[in-house]
């Protein structure tokens, strides 16, 4: 065993007594305190995290109990007959569109005076008028079971209300005036079959119903304007179909169950699939995201359509073409538009932009452009516009980064073969720095997502699907948005409701698509990495 | 040392028992928030030096729901507490208590160019519900009729439905505006646009304002409850009032406080 060294008492090797200060020495406080400031911000991402989900979980479970009582309330029941009123008063406003067209035709075509037109419209309108009147029982049959199911269902969220105050009260160690708080259980049995036991009634009215569309149908008078007489023949097509869903409607009538509890998989499919966005209903509050999905991907996609080309183009010519004195110049301008703040711009969206837009589209030369003319000035285009604002300076830093990263070797060997400058940009430059040049733009459509001032001054709150089979027309539709909802609605809500973890769903949606964003960004810039970048 | 800390604790315990005395929360409903309240606090405020308002307005639901959480004095709101609201007061031992302070009127304004001057209520319900789409159905020039309403929040927004709607609901396509204002600015440079407003706003250019059923909305036609769609606006309270707040309701219910309601376009309570 080989004898221990002995501590060398050679002066700088020697083990001074360093300053310590609670045991750390003045590296270790200087690791801390960096590490430490690291650590806070990881810490902070992940309580925000926690907390959108701890106030967003539980929306699943209320809507579910939502569900329920829409359907042992029975205004499910009422919603069939409901659906076959409203797809009457659809066809309704076929006929009504059928009328304006036929005025254009008269008035703009045919050059007949206003009452001229509307004298030779007049057995027309007798007949939309008799078609509109054969829905009358219907809707009122509809109109008094829905006060029969609205009744059930006020007097049960009363109840509930009450059952929440007397767990307050006995929170509060109050059991006398608990005591007092007098709950009366709804009996949704009696109150289905009240709903249930106009069945008999319902198939007689429906029968009824049916012999007074086929009666009108068959008077339906040839169009006035020869033109529109296609759009009047696919309208009996219409009535022929809707009658033919009348077995339909009485055959969901009539097996319906109160009973049939709601799954929770169904509470997630009315949130993820749902087409409505209804709060503050007297009837029922749907929570669906569907219109605000669509309305932020509409807009997005507006935006990236004109920030795309904007961002990457400035970038290629900052980079491979400018003189220095002009990169300058420009660059810093470029990157300056991100320093305007969105709310600004929002007032510059409804105050100018909206307006030369709407004005552009009364003129006559330029209704060809698709969605032209259009009243409203705040929509979708006038948002897109101004998040292509807000995207471009995210874009083109990125960008030009991205392409100023291609090294020197590839341009130069490039120009060396003789390749014109054109060529080496074209062919050399771009497929180089393309993944940094796709991740910018992919980060630019998590800045447009994100965007909430903006979109909530100037795309119209239109709470609609927009309508996808006007094909490109549909830019100047007023739309809302997943931030614009939560931006508006947060505000005015009580804490705890439903309709409050409706909106932090609606956060958690944004969370995601945002993380899916950026992990597709960078997942682009790993898989196309340059060798030897 | 010590003395000093002394007398910034004596200061900052004198500065907040000042501020809590002299200070008057007040949130809610934009209709009266916007202008009429505002106004109302600064005159009281010339009469009465050293009292700060604290004013938001952001919506009834939200001036309901102070008053239940304590957060403020006065909920202002035009409409009435709804029951689940009452029973969510009750339940936080809240003693709601509304008093009305001045009636308000719905008008529906059309843009000035728009030549629908009257329309009926059945008309107009069936405008707002999307029965009707069209401007060329109720005499108007052919054009796609666009709606805007309120956001949902505002008592205004709910009023309208029960005063004008029969409770149905909105038609989807309708936008919906954060504010009277804002309603008011883009029916303005909406030549199809159809809006609806508080009184205060009937003179804003650009719009006209349209008779329903014949009655236009003014004072006398509020009173006598010929025009539909008229409501009484509220501040709501945590039972009564004390101090500097209850003296401030007294002046805005007195003489000199509904000289204000009418200068600014509501219709006082007498």
């Amino acid at each position: 065993m080989p004898e221990p060294r002995k501590p060398s008492n050679v002066s700088f090797l020697r083990n001074r007594a360093r300053f310590r200060l609670l045991g750390l020495t003045v590296d270790d406080m200087i690791r801390l305190f960096f590490g430490g400031n690291a650590v806070v911000s990881v810490v902070v991402l992940g309580l925000i995290t926690i907390f959108l989900f701890k106030e967003g979980h539980s929306f699943f479970g209320d809507n579910r109990r939502n569900l329920e009582t829409y359907r042992r309330a029975g205004l499910e029941y009422v919603d069939y007959m409901r659906q076959q009123e409203r797809d009457h008063t659809a066809l309704i406003r076929w006929l009504s569109d059928v009328r304006v067209r036929q005025l254009r035709e008269l008035t703009e075509v045919q050059g007949m005076d206003l009452a001229a037109a509307n004298a030779a419209l007049a057995p027309f309108d007798d007949f939309a008028g008799s078609f509109s009147d054969t829905v009358e029982d219907l809707r009122g049959l509809v109109s008094d079971l829905t006060d029969v199911a609205s009744a059930t269902k006020t007097q049960f969220l009363v109840n509930e209300d009450k059952r929440v105050q007397k767990q307050q009260l006995l929170a509060e160690g109050l059991t006398e005036q608990a005591e007092q708080v007098q709950i009366d259980p709804v009996d949704f049995v009696a109150a289905a079959e009240v709903l249930t036991g106009t069945l008999p009634y319902y198939r007689e009215l429906a029968a009824a119903f049916e012999e007074a569309l086929r009666a009108v149908v068959a008077e339906i008078p040839a169009a006035v304007a020869p033109g529109q007489q296609p759009r009047l023949d696919r309208f009996t097509q219409l009535v022929a179909d809707y009658i033919a869903g009348f077995p339909a409607v009485e055959q969901r009538l009539s097996t319906w169950d109160p009973n049939i509890p709601v799954g929770f998989g169904e509470a997630i499919t009315a949130f993820v699939f749902g087409r409505q966005w209804l709060t503050a209903s007297f009837w029922q509050d749907w929570y669906g995201i569907v219109p605000l999905f669509t309305g932020s991907l509409l807009v997005a996609f507006i935006a990236l359509v004109i920030a795309v080309p904007m961002g990457v183009c400035s970038a290629i010519y900052i980079n491979q073409i400018a003189r220095p004195a002009e990169q300058r110049i420009v660059k810093p301008c470029i990157e300056f538009i991100s320093a305007i703040p969105s709310v600004v711009l929002g007032f510059f969206g409804i105050a100018v932009l909206g307006q030369t837009l709407r004005a552009l589209s009364q003129f006559e030369s330029l209704a060809w452009i698709p969605g032209f003319p259009f009243s409203e000035r705040l929509n979708a285009l006038t948002a897109g516009c101004l998040l292509a604002l807000i995207a471009t300076p995210t874009i083109f830093t990125l960008a030009e980064d991205a392409i100023n990263n291609v090294p020197r070797a590839f341009k130069e060997a490039s120009l060396a073969l003789g390749a014109t400058r054109l060529q080496t940009i074209v062919r050399i430059v771009m497929p180089a720095s393309l993944s940094g040049v796709i991740s910018a733009v992919l980060l630019g459509l998590g800045r447009v997502i994100g965007e909430t001032m903006v979109v909530l001054l100037c795309a119209g709150n239109r709470i609609q699907i927009p309508d996808f089979t006007k094909g490109l027309a549909i830019v100047t539709e007023p739309v809302h948005t997943m931030t614009g909802i939560v931006a508006q609605e947060m505000g005015e809500v009580v804490r705890g409701s439903i309709h409050y973890r409706a909106l932090f769903c609606v956060g958690i949606v944004l969370f995601f698509l945002s993380l899916l964003i950026n992990y597709v960004a960078q997942k682009v810039v790993r898989r196309y990495k340059l060798p030897g970048s | 040392m010590k003395q000093a800390l002394v007398l910034a604790a004596a200061l900052v315990a004198v500065s907040a028992s000042a501020l809590s005395a002299q200070k008057i929360v007040i949130k809610g409903s934009d209709t009266l928030g916007a202008k009429l309240v505002p106004m109302l606090a600064e005159e009281y405020k010339a009469t009465r030096p050293g009292i700060n308002f604290e004013i938001a307005a952001e919506g009834s639901t939200t001036g309901i729901a102070a008053i239940i959480d304590g957060t403020a004095q006065i909920g202002m709101s035009s409409r009435k507490a709804r029951p689940t609201e009452m029973s969510a007061a009750l339940a936080k031992g809240v003693k709601m208590k509304g008093i009305v302070v001045s009636f308000d009127g719905l008008a529906v304004i059309v843009n000035q160019n728009n030549p629908v001057k009257a329309l009926t209520r059945r008309q107009v319900e069936q405008i707002f519900t999307g029965d009707i789409t069209d401007w060329s159905a109720i005499g108007g020039s052919p054009g796609r009729i666009s709606i805007y309403t309120r956001n949902t929040s505002s008592g205004t927004y709910s009023d309208f439905k029960d005063l004008a709607m029969k409770k149905r609901d909105y038609a989807p396509s309708s936008q919906k505006m954060a504010g009277n204002e804002q309603i008011a600015s883009e029916v303005a440079k909406n030549p199809s646009g159809i809006g609806y407003v508080g009184l205060a706003y009937i003179n804003d250019p650009g719009i006209h304002v349209v008779s329903i059923d014949g009655a236009m909305p003014n004072k006398a036609a509020v009173h006598d409850e010929s025009y539909p769609y008229a409501r009484p606006n509220y501040f709501y309270t945590n039972g009564e009032l004390t101090g500097e707040a209850a003296t401030f309701v007294e002046f805005v219910l007195g003489e000199k406080g509904q000289e204000m309601v009418e200068k600014v376009g509501f219709v006082p309570i007498r």
